[in-house]
């Protein structure tokens, strides 16, 4: 892919969200499109953990802290609406940052089940806080009302800036850096690169991502509660990486978007979302490993390869 | 003192199905190197057949042990052939691939929830008493149900422990799980061992699911709460190792009663949390953890 169509992409991808965030009116349409471009985020941000070879399962409990600390910011204590998002990613990257240091000690294995496991004690611990509504959740987290319409746009363009902030750092050497770790942290270390430094960074890079995503979510919503972010929401963002094809940037975009269409049509149907988001991991990991991307590249390689058998025919 | 006993057995009697559940674990990771999420659904598969069956079998005529054992055969037979399903149409893909299995198990924890709170339903349901009466231990009153739960467990734990150390079978497993490569080329069929391995695991939390069922409610998510808790056992004492996961889980369900008892539940689930973490700084592997 050269350089320029690149860019074309980008831009005919990203004016048409955005277009979209404007022209559409229907209240129901414009909720499910900021769930869209919230999951999107998600799941980029965890495929940028995957990049490094580990399973981020804590992104559950850091996209709760940004939308508590958004949703606290703004209503107990009246800070603007954006000053609060920003705010709330700085605060998820600092704990993401001394959680990473902790934990990223341990690896694989390890790693993945102390993500779930803060995943579920924090669920515990937003109960047990007052400040922030116990059981019950935080309720009246309102943008401005001069937002009221811009709202959908607001999201959408957020979004993009940081889908295209980790777009940037992927094919910087940053992200050359993450994708040797995965292959074989030893042989990077023994070049001098400072492998465990660059795993914090990159962890609390994700969840700033995850906490800005969190606030957004708290706004767009209104209201949260603590069963808001159990692991599930970990686990509906591995199945937008895995629907889409974690080996392409647009992968987790294409599964958010699709999956999060389906899943409006299907509980429209009365259909349960679980049944949905489990049969569509289980069929990518089985059927498709590479994903709906993978699958549509295969295809047009096939294409292109009998297209060069045509041409060898005729010559 | 009468308090403290009355909290040992209980944190025993929690511990007891701990140790089932950290074991299947153990031994699916040290065997296949996979982690495991839907090892809670067999339990809960288990758990909720014996809920459905024992009502209707003891309205049928059968007196209560009768009826629980049959439906518990039953229970255990039916999360078996859910635990080989599993493997054969997916986990066999997916060995010594933590990231692809563990995408794989995601994906079958979701659609089970779905499948399973469609057919037993949401409400839970609560299974009539098997063995009544408690005896008095110290002072501290224990029912009989929970000593034959506690029972069943230490047996399995311990015939586990031996199987490992002296047959056959558990030497394979143990050299499968050391270095399965250097085992496959002695001799030892690793894809049969995988598969004895899993089916061994599934069976303990079909134990753990049929045992359960009496002394508590049963509901399609309670695997869940058992398979957190298993897991951070687990983690605590040392993926892939027998001793680590029957200590973690002691452990575990010692902070929880306790804590429960002099502070909250939730503050319980909090200290454990805390405590694993505490863990990791000082042993990133787990306290019986290999490098």
């Amino acid at each position: 892919m050269d350089k320029r169509f690149t860019l074309g992409l980008w831009l005919v991808l990203g004016g048409a969200a955005l277009l979209l965030s404007l022209l559409i009116q229907d209240f129901y349409l414009r909720s499910i499109l900021n769930l869209m471009a919230i999951s999107a985020l998600l799941a980029t941000s965890l495929r940028f953990v995957m990049l490094m070879g580990e399973l981020n399962f804590a992104l559950a409990a850091f996209t709760g802290l940004g939308a508590y600390s958004a949703g606290y910011l703004s209503t107990v204590l009246g800070l603007p609406f954006g000053f609060a998002i920003l705010l709330a990613g700085l605060i998820t990257a600092a704990v993401s940052a001394l959680f990473g240091a902790i934990t990223l000690r341990a690896k694989g294995p390890y790693f993945l089940l102390i993500g779930f496991a803060f995943s579920e004690a924090m669920r515990v611990a937003y109960s047990k806080i007052d400040a922030v509504g116990g059981t019950s959740g935080m309720v009246g987290i309102y943008p401005p009302r001069a937002f009221d319409d811009w709202l959908p746009f607001v999201v959408v363009g957020t979004v993009l800036l940081l889908l295209i902030a980790f777009y940037l750092v992927e094919k910087s050497d940053f992200g050359r850096i993450l994708f040797a770790i995965r292959e074989n942290e030893d042989v990077a270390r023994s070049v001098g690169i400072r492998t465990y430094l660059y795993k914090v960074i990159a962890i609390s890079g994700a969840c700033f991502a995850a906490g800005l995503a969190g606030g957004l979510h708290a706004f767009v919503n209104q209201v949260i509660s603590p069963g808001d972010f159990g692991y599930l929401l970990a686990a509906f963002a591995l199945a937008y990486v895995k629907i889409g094809g974690e080996d392409f940037f647009l992968g987790p975009i294409v599964g958010a978007v699709l999956l999060v269409a389906l899943s409006s049509y299907a509980l429209g149907l009365g259909g349960d979302e679980h049944f949905l988001y489990g049969g569509a991991i289980i069929i990518a990991v089985l059927l498709m490993p590479k994903g709906v991307l993978g699958m549509l590249g295969k295809l047009r390689l096939k294409a292109a390869v009998s297209n060069d058998k045509v041409s060898a025919d005729v010559h | 003192m009468q308090t403290f006993i009355q909290l040992s057995a209980t944190a025993l009697q929690i511990g007891a199905v701990y140790v089932l559940f950290s074991l299947g674990l153990t031994l699916i990771f040290g065997v296949m190197r996979i982690v495991n999420f839907v090892h809670g659904h067999i339990f809960s598969v288990a758990a909720l057949v014996v809920a459905y069956l024992l009502p209707a079998l003891a309205a049928g005529g059968l007196s209560a042990p009768a009826a629980y054992v049959l439906a518990s055969f039953v229970g255990i037979a039916v999360a078996l052939s859910l635990g080989a399903l599993l493997y054969i149409f997916g986990f066999r893909h997916f060995q010594r691939d933590l990231v692809g299995s563990f995408i794989l198990s995601i994906g079958l924890v979701l659609l089970l929830d779905g499948v399973l709170l469609h057919v037993f339903g949401g409400a839970v349901r609560g299974v009539p008493e098997i063995f009544p009466g408690r005896v008095s231990i110290g002072g501290a009153q224990v029912t009989i149900q929970r000593l034959f739960l506690c029972a069943v467990a230490v047996l399995m734990a311990v015939s586990l422990y031996l199987a490992l150390g002296h047959s056959r079978l558990g030497k394979a497993l143990r050299a499968v799980s050391y270095d399965h490569e250097a085992a496959m080329m002695v001799g030892i069929p690793y894809s049969r061992i995988a598969f004895l391995g899993f089916m061994i695991a599934s069976l303990l939390a079909a134990i753990a699911g049929v045992l359960l069922a009496p002394v508590t409610i049963v509901s399609p998510v309670i695997g869940t709460d058992y398979l957190i808790k298993g897991f951070i056992a687990v983690i605590i004492g040392g993926l892939g190792s027998v001793p680590g996961a029957i200590l973690g889980s002691i452990f575990v369900a010692s902070i929880e009663t306790f804590g429960s008892y002099y502070l909250d539940s939730s503050y319980a689930t909090l200290a454990i949390f805390g405590l694993v973490i505490i863990v990791l700084l000082f042993w990133p592997k787990g306290v019986f953890g290999r490098g």
